[in-house]
């Protein structure tokens, strides 16, 4: 195989992948783009109206209050590769040691309410959608702690906006003291996050 | 006279471009769904600025090159290392890419995935973008020696993994 009938069965190979966004929904969004821009601090006193807003429309239909939470009794599901530990007040808390056995972990937070994709082949596949929430939002969600020397990822399942779900990825870092965690807001769906 | 407006030159340049956009950040990161959020994002702040992006030598170079920093910073936002005790690296590391196989030649596509990242960007803006060297050296801002170095490699390497009767010869 010569360098030519290689390029052409790569170019081959993406031929049928075509865009499907309308050109007026790039521009509205680049309108979008361009008002963020212009008003910075406008922009910021929104976003945090609007993670106080989701914040609220998301504890409605969980059904969760500030003193159901509280109610809530924690639950340890540890095995050597993570530990999964439901606190009283309802978050979450993930402590990862190896990339292994990541179906058991996404059937471990499902069971404990939070819709969750977990991957540690470093992509996602096709089956979850990518959904932006605010960067102040994602801080409300999720956070990485120090915790006795580990670092303990602790989601707040009950402040996720409704129909969001999280996308957790998991890769090695090439250290060998370190893995590298991505953590994605995604549309929660039942390929995605059940 | 015909007048067109800015928008109308930016649809057209959309038009034109936005597929093979697509396709290169697709070979460039695998994931197809992301591609598509990142090009769209990209495309987005190209129509915000299309003044200076309409005057670019490459407007689809730049689209491309804010696509795949788009997906960089986003990574980086929402990733973090963190230490832990004994890792073990992950048996399921990726065989095939995570564009749609619907789409992707699932088996190139997995070649391409098992190429180092900035190979894969460099076969994306050469053979899809088809960008010169120097301008694909631009875009990744490396040198166009170190360009051609990583298209030598990543095209021996896919040669290896694609070649049936290569394939064939390898297996035990």
């Amino acid at each position: 195989m010569n360098d030519n009938e290689l390029s052409t069965m790569v170019r081959e190979s993406v031929a049928d992948i075509r865009s499907s966004t309308p050109v007026d929904q790039i521009i509205s969004r680049g309108h979008t783009v361009r008002a963020w821009r212009r008003v910075p601090a406008a922009a910021g006193a929104l976003v945090v109206a609007g993670g106080a807003a989701l914040g609220v429309t998301a504890l409605a239909p969980s059904g969760h209050t500030p003193s159901g939470k509280a109610g809530s009794h924690p639950a340890v599901v540890q095995l050597a590769a993570w530990t999964v530990a439901k606190q009283a007040n309802g978050d979450i808390g993930i402590t990862i040691r190896q990339l292994q056995h990541p179906a058991q972990l996404q059937a471990t937070l499902r069971a404990d309410g939070l819709p969750a994709h977990v991957s540690f082949t470093g992509n996602s596949g096709t089956v979850c959608q990518p959904r932006r929430v605010s960067g102040d939002v994602a801080l409300d969600i999720y956070r990485f702690l120090e915790r006795n020397g580990s670092d303990v990822i602790t989601i707040d399942p009950s402040v996720l906006p409704s129909g969001v779900g999280l996308n957790i990825m998991g890769l090695p870092s090439g250290s060998s003291s370190h893995v590298v965690i991505g953590i994605q807001t995604v549309y929660a769906s039942r390929q995605c996050t059940g | 006279m015909v007048v067109r407006t800015r928008q109308q030159d930016f649809a057209e340049f959309y038009r034109s471009a936005a597929d093979e956009c697509l396709r290169t950040v697709v070979v460039s990161i695998g994931d197809q769904d992301t591609a598509r959020e990142l090009v769209d994002e990209a495309f987005a702040r190209a129509w915000s600025s299309w003044r200076t992006v309409s005057r670019h030598p490459a407007p689809k170079a730049w689209v491309v090159r804010t696509a795949l920093n788009a997906g960089i910073s986003r990574w980086r936002r929402q990733r973090r290392e963190v230490s832990v005790p004994d890792p073990a690296r992950a048996a399921d590391l990726p065989a095939t890419g995570g564009a749609s196989a619907s789409q992707v030649d699932p088996q190139i596509m997995a070649a391409l995935m098992r190429l180092p990242a900035r190979q894969r960007e460099v076969v994306a803006l050469r053979l899809i973008l088809d960008l010169d060297t120097a301008r694909t050296a631009e875009v990744l801002g490396i040198a166009p020696g170190t360009v051609m170095a990583h298209m030598g490699r990543a095209m021996a390497a896919l040669r290896l993994d694609l070649q049936p009767e290569l394939q064939q010869e390898n297996r035990p």
